[in-house]
């Protein structure tokens, strides 16, 4: 059954998900609680929270790794429970903390996955030199999956996760743990993927740059609700956290700046006074003119919107 | 799914089975070592009791078929045990795969490697003992083959569904079934010794049908009207069974959450 809603990725409405462990006392653990999202085809979107938020659980369900409770989960127009056999050729993931069998090498594990999604012969040879060379594995092409460093198996995953031309693609922590420079050129591809491509993609992340600067919408989750969701500007603006006002300034303490109105904290960082204001646009000017009318020596001036990291703790508290 | 796709899901398991097998030296020791020493010590065993030629080839038929079933079982076992130690569970089923095609892929590894080892302990036997396992024909020593593939094959997915339904805790599983089941299905005496309960237990067990048809041709009447057809109907009846529990524990490992808790 295909979805009217031809537009969307996924239209998940009021899932909810609850672990029972232990025996003979049971203890109950809500995961999930009334969760609703809609990612459009094409999309980034970027689910954010604190450890135990309820993430991984919700990817797993739309990835059909997982059974919701209740609720229904519709997926690139398939029902997850009903039609998660059609679904799983759709789709793949990638996660932060993988694992495959320890003596298969790399080329091994991506000729084994492609052959389940129905690649043989000459294609599944041309697939798999394909992604070798796309996550730059061509020199452990021949390497057993347990001799790879942590960022080497990553880029396995990540290959492995393509291997089936997914349109929707999961990616749970992509870039843990991996060193900055191929931080940067996995975002890099992960980017490249949706451009060129057109994948949608779904990401679990704990480093707010990366949800900044790849997602076009963000949806904030803790205790198993979606307690924020739009672009990264909107969520810095829902939240009102305010502008920054970054000064440098001779001398370099003017105790006096918190006290002017519309002025929220000032706070000194590595050599900059940073004042938070409500609206930076109407604010600067006035700084400007008190210190200016104080004989303080400005030396240089930036403003800024808080970073993406601020709007996680205050939606964390 | 077609039929191309069903038999390339089936060959990338057989595949992977088979590289994990090659290259892993202690797979080697279990295909060697244990059916070795088994073999040898019955073997001994039968000429220090002084048994008769028939007593002894009845004994290193049991023998045999342990070996024989063991291997394959556990290679069939891997289909899941492997994923559960190396934690890619989840990658596994997120892929379009079926248990059809996990089971029959490394059920084929297990016939290939079990099937060494016969022909490996078939040749210990014959030099050691003078046992000769073509002596009821080629025939009779396919059908016992197959049967003990069969009871191999059944306890395997049974097997991968403990696991599947208990997690880690139950890999016990894998080396312990198969030995209560060979025990019951009369490996080194005739069911007929065993308890009249216990021996009803044993008559529902396939691989007691077929362990009789064979040692018919050594001298041992048979105990049961048609055993080869009566072992075949209850290996296709057992194998469904197996299959629908294993579906059963990993629907049930998916609403638990089992299945993610074995890939972290």
């Amino acid at each position: 059954m295909v979805s009217s809603l031809g537009m969307l990725a996924i239209d998940a409405r009021d899932v909810e998900k609850t672990f029972r462990s232990g025996w003979p006392r049971r203890r109950e653990t809500q995961a999930l609680r009334g969760v609703s999202l809609t990612v459009e085809r094409g999309a980034i979107v970027g689910v954010l929270g604190p450890n135990g938020a309820g993430k991984t659980t919700l990817l797993s369900i739309l990835a059909t790794l997982l059974t919701p409770d209740r609720g229904t989960v519709m997926v690139l127009g398939h029902d997850v429970v009903r039609e998660a056999g059609a679904l799983r050729r759709r789709l793949n993931m990638a996660s932060g903390r993988p694992s495959f069998l320890w003596s298969l090498r790399v080329a091994e594990i991506l000729a084994f996955y492609g052959r389940l999604y129905g690649l043989s012969g000459a294609t599944l040879r041309r697939r798999v030199d394909g992604l070798i060379e796309l996550c730059e594995l061509g020199p452990y092409r021949r390497i057993p999956y347990s001799d790879l460093s942590t960022g080497l198996k990553q880029r396995v995953a990540l290959a492995k996760s393509l291997v089936n031309d997914p349109e929707l693609l999961f990616l749970d922590e992509p870039t843990l743990g991996l060193d900055p420079d191929v931080s940067v050129r996995v975002r890099a591809h992960i980017a490249r993927l949706r451009r060129e491509q057109g994948i949608t993609i779904v990401l679990t992340t704990h480093y707010m740059r990366e949800a900044d600067e790849l997602c076009d919408e963000i949806a904030f989750i803790k205790g198993g609700r979606i307690l924020a969701r739009g672009t990264p500007g909107e969520l810095k603006r829902q939240i009102r956290l305010g502008e920054v006002i970054a000064l440098r300034l001779d001398p370099a303490r003017v105790p006096w700046l918190s006290e002017i109105p519309g002025v929220l904290r000032c706070v000194e960082v590595d050599g900059w006074v940073e004042c938070t204001v409500d609206e930076a646009e109407k604010r600067l000017p006035e700084l400007l003119r008190a210190l200016h009318t104080d004989g303080v020596v400005i030396r240089n001036v930036q403003v800024r919107e808080p970073e993406l990291e601020e709007v996680f703790v205050e939606l964390a508290k | 799914m077609s039929w191309r796709n069903e038999l390339l899901a089936v060959w990338a398991v057989t595949l992977r089975n088979a590289l994990m097998g090659a290259r892993n030296v202690f797979f080697f020791f279990e295909l060697l070592f244990w059916p070795i020493v088994g073999v040898l010590s019955i073997g001994l065993m039968s000429r220090f009791l002084e048994l008769t030629e028939a007593q002894a080839s009845f004994v290193l038929v049991g023998t045999i078929a342990l070996s024989v079933v063991n291997v394959c079982q556990l290679e069939v076992a891997y289909a899941v045990l492997l994923d559960v130690w190396s934690k890619s569970l989840k990658h596994q089923f997120l892929a379009p795969i079926g248990i059809r095609h996990l089971t029959l892929g490394s059920w084929v590894v297990g016939m290939v490697r079990s099937l060494a080892v016969f022909v490996l302990l078939a040749a210990l036997g014959r030099w050691a003992f003078g046992f000769h396992v073509l002596q009821p024909g080629w025939f009779a020593l396919a059908m016992f083959l197959l049967g003990c593939f069969l009871t191999a094959w059944v306890v395997g997915v049974a097997v991968c569904a403990l696991i599947t339904l208990f997690g880690n805790r139950a890999e016990a599983f894998a080396w312990a079934t198969v030995n209560m089941v060979l025990v019951l299905a009369g490996i080194y005496y005739p069911i007929s010794v065993l308890p009249d309960f216990i021996a009803a237990i044993a008559r529902a067990i396939p691989l007691t049908y077929f362990l009789d048809a064979y040692r018919s041709h050594y001298g041992f009447a048979s105990e049961f009207r048609a055993p080869i057809a009566t072992g075949l109907a209850l290996s296709a009846l057992y194998a469904a069974l197996a299959h629908w529990a294993f579906l059963a524990a990993i629907q049930r490992a998916r609403r638990t959450g089992l299945l993610l808790k074995m890939s972290e």
